[in-house]
């Protein structure tokens, strides 16, 4: 009897963690309905491949997820947030065009395909910190590679194509520019020269040159490449990972410093640079020229009200890039405000989850990894999402997740899986290790 | 007509992405709630709880180590200061009272009980806990440290 019972006490908590564990799972299901319903019956004849479209993003996100949480992977409502993402990124593409819509939800499965791989070898190999050297190394020949076969597409020269397949060598890099700073701070000013015979001195300030060496070509490789987006996301994360874990208070502050004559050099040689500061602080001077983006983009978001004019009944397509760059103001046109503020709030949480992994790990290396990887995801929304509403100057990156472009897609899924994979370590190791 | 609909539509379709996060931020509160943040007081002496059962056995949340910084209930309840959600245990099932330096155990009237070293302790009656102490409630068992 006290056996039975047990079992069925048992089987009652473990009902109720399930269901509430389906519960956002089932609302991600009623806004693909919704929406999808939106763009079916917009016009007629009705457009029943709209049905198709949702059916078959669901099913995906829906397997992914169900495996997530039955193969335990840890922290489970990563891939929920990232799901509600890509779910209204999809929708909106497919609003925007129908056959890059096609082309996203490939990408998606490439993308998830590729979440699980890096789950796995993630765990499979222990000690990530040790390939310090390959980390430098194989950016700079991707940096050279792009520079040799590379194409420009939309002013930027940071596209490789094989075999038909277009892909930004930047992406990955940023991500291998992470690992760099993780095995760097792993033991701090450590990392170089250990066996040489320099003094402790010397050797602490020539890995501080080699750091600062390292970003700075970083840097340098991307303005050859006319990345401007990419470039302030990378200084950016440098300068947090810095302020977080170095102890060395002068160092931090001549980093700081040195950023101001890099943005006045930037401003004063680079013709892109100044016409984005001059459009960001008035676009109206040239509206039908070089402020004509960033004024679609303002008319777009101003003209969606609190829950826009619905989906597939605005004028999305008037603003320029709007499936890759521009495509939160296409979200506020459409969706409304109210949805684009959801969409930064989805960010929000989506940061906070991976912060408080990065607080529960015990691993100096994976701590700044984790870190490393949410600052990309967070402020590369910054950086994007204050362009397109005319907060900064605007950059050409995209909407980590939600935009129309299969490197950035491919490369947010390894971020989610790298951050997927240490959660698991972290909730084996710390005991977490529930239903 | 049309247009109505299509108002509630587009509400709707807004306040379930609001209703989709408002479930995830609940869910994370839950995860937070049931963790012990008196992880600090770990070092400064005061007398704990260590867990005895294997975690993996239970199906619900328990820290590894609660800190007995303060008199402390322990229940099902998410008021009680010490919050395990094993449905052997009561809403409110027992008290940890510090006096003197001492600590004691109460009963609060439970369903099921709390067992010292096997032995069931009386409802509503005090009783002094010694140094490694075996305390059994609900599904979890306790070993009692007393620190210093």
């Amino acid at each position: 009897m006290n056996l039975f019972l047990q079992k069925g006490s048992r089987w009652g908590v473990f009902m109720f963690r399930k269901i509430a564990y389906y519960i956002p799972l089932c609302m991600i299901v009623f806004v693909n309905i919704i929406g999808y319903a939106f763009l079916a019956f917009k016009e007629e004849p009705y457009n029943t491949q709209a049905f198709l479209m949702c059916f078959i993003v669901l099913a995906m996100l829906c397997i992914s997820y169900i495996v997530i949480i039955k193969k335990r992977f840890g922290e489970s409502y990563l891939f929920l947030i990232v799901s509600m993402l890509l779910s209204i990124g999809i929708m909106m593409i497919y609003r925007l065009n129908s056959g890059l819509a096609v082309k996203q939800i490939v990408w998606m499965l490439v993308g998830i395909v590729v979440f699980f791989t890096c789950y796995y070898s993630y765990l499979k190999i222990d000690k990530w910190h040790k390939y310090a050297v390959l980390y430098m190394a194989v950016p700079i020949l991707l940096y050279i590679l792009t520079l040799v076969f590379g194409t420009t597409i939309n002013g930027a020269k940071n596209w490789i194509i094989i075999a038909g397949f277009s892909f930004q060598p930047s992406e990955i890099n940023k991500i291998l520019y992470v690992f760099f700073l993780g095995s760097y701070f792993k033991n701090q000013d450590k990392l170089f020269f250990q066996k040489s015979n320099f003094s402790e001195k010397n050797k602490i300030l020539i890995n501080k040159a080699l750091l600062m060496f390292i970003t700075y070509l970083n840097a340098g490789f991307l303005v050859l490449q006319r990345d401007w987006g990419t470039i302030a996301l990378l200084l950016l994360v440098y300068l947090f990972v810095l302020y977080i874990f170095s102890e060395d208070n002068k160092f931090l502050i001549l980093n700081c410093a040195l950023l101001l004559p890099t943005a006045l050099i930037g401003y004063k040689f680079f013709y892109h640079v100044r016409v984005r500061v001059e459009i960001w602080i008035d676009p109206w001077q040239d509206v039908l020229g070089k402020g004509y983006q960033i004024a679609q983009s303002l008319f777009g978001i101003g003209s969606g009200g609190f829950f826009g004019t619905g989906l597939g009944m605005g004028k999305p397509y008037m603003i320029p890039f709007a499936s890759t760059d521009f495509i939160f103001s296409a979200i506020c046109e459409e969706m409304g405000t109210m949805t684009g503020v959801a969409v930064v709030l989805l960010y929000m949480i989506l940061c906070y989850r991976a912060f408080k992994i990065a607080l529960n790990i015990k691993s100096r290396f994976e701590k700044i990894v984790v870190l490393g990887l949410t600052l990309l995801i967070g402020m590369q929304t910054f950086i994007i999402i204050g362009g397109v509403i005319k907060l900064i100057p605007l950059t050409g990156i995209t909407l980590p997740f939600v935009s129309y472009g299969g490197s950035s897609l491919v490369s947010s899924f390894i971020i989610l899986g790298i951050l997927q994979a240490i959660s698991k370590r972290d909730f084996s190791s710390g005991g977490e290790n529930y239903g | 007509m049309v247009e109505v609909i299509l108002l509630i539509a587009k509400v709707f379709f807004a306040s379930v992405i609001y209703l989709f996060i408002f479930s995830i931020i609940r869910l994370i509160y839950l995860d937070i709630k049931s963790m012990n943040v008196s992880k600090v007081n770990l070092d400064k002496g005061f007398p704990t709880l260590r867990l005895k059962t294997k975690r993996g056995l239970l199906p619900f949340k328990v820290e590894d180590i609660y800190v007995l910084s303060k008199s402390m209930t322990i229940g099902r309840q998410d008021k009680n200061d010490i919050v395990i959600k094993d449905s052997f245990i009561s809403g409110i099932h027992a008290q940890f009272i510090l006096e003197n330096g001492e600590v004691y155990l109460r009963d609060l009237g439970s369903k099921n009980g709390v067992f010292v070293n096997e032995k069931k302790l009386e409802s509503n009656n005090k009783s002094l806990l010694k140094d490694s102490d075996i305390i059994k409630i609900g599904q979890v068992e306790f070993i009692f440290t007393k620190g210093e």
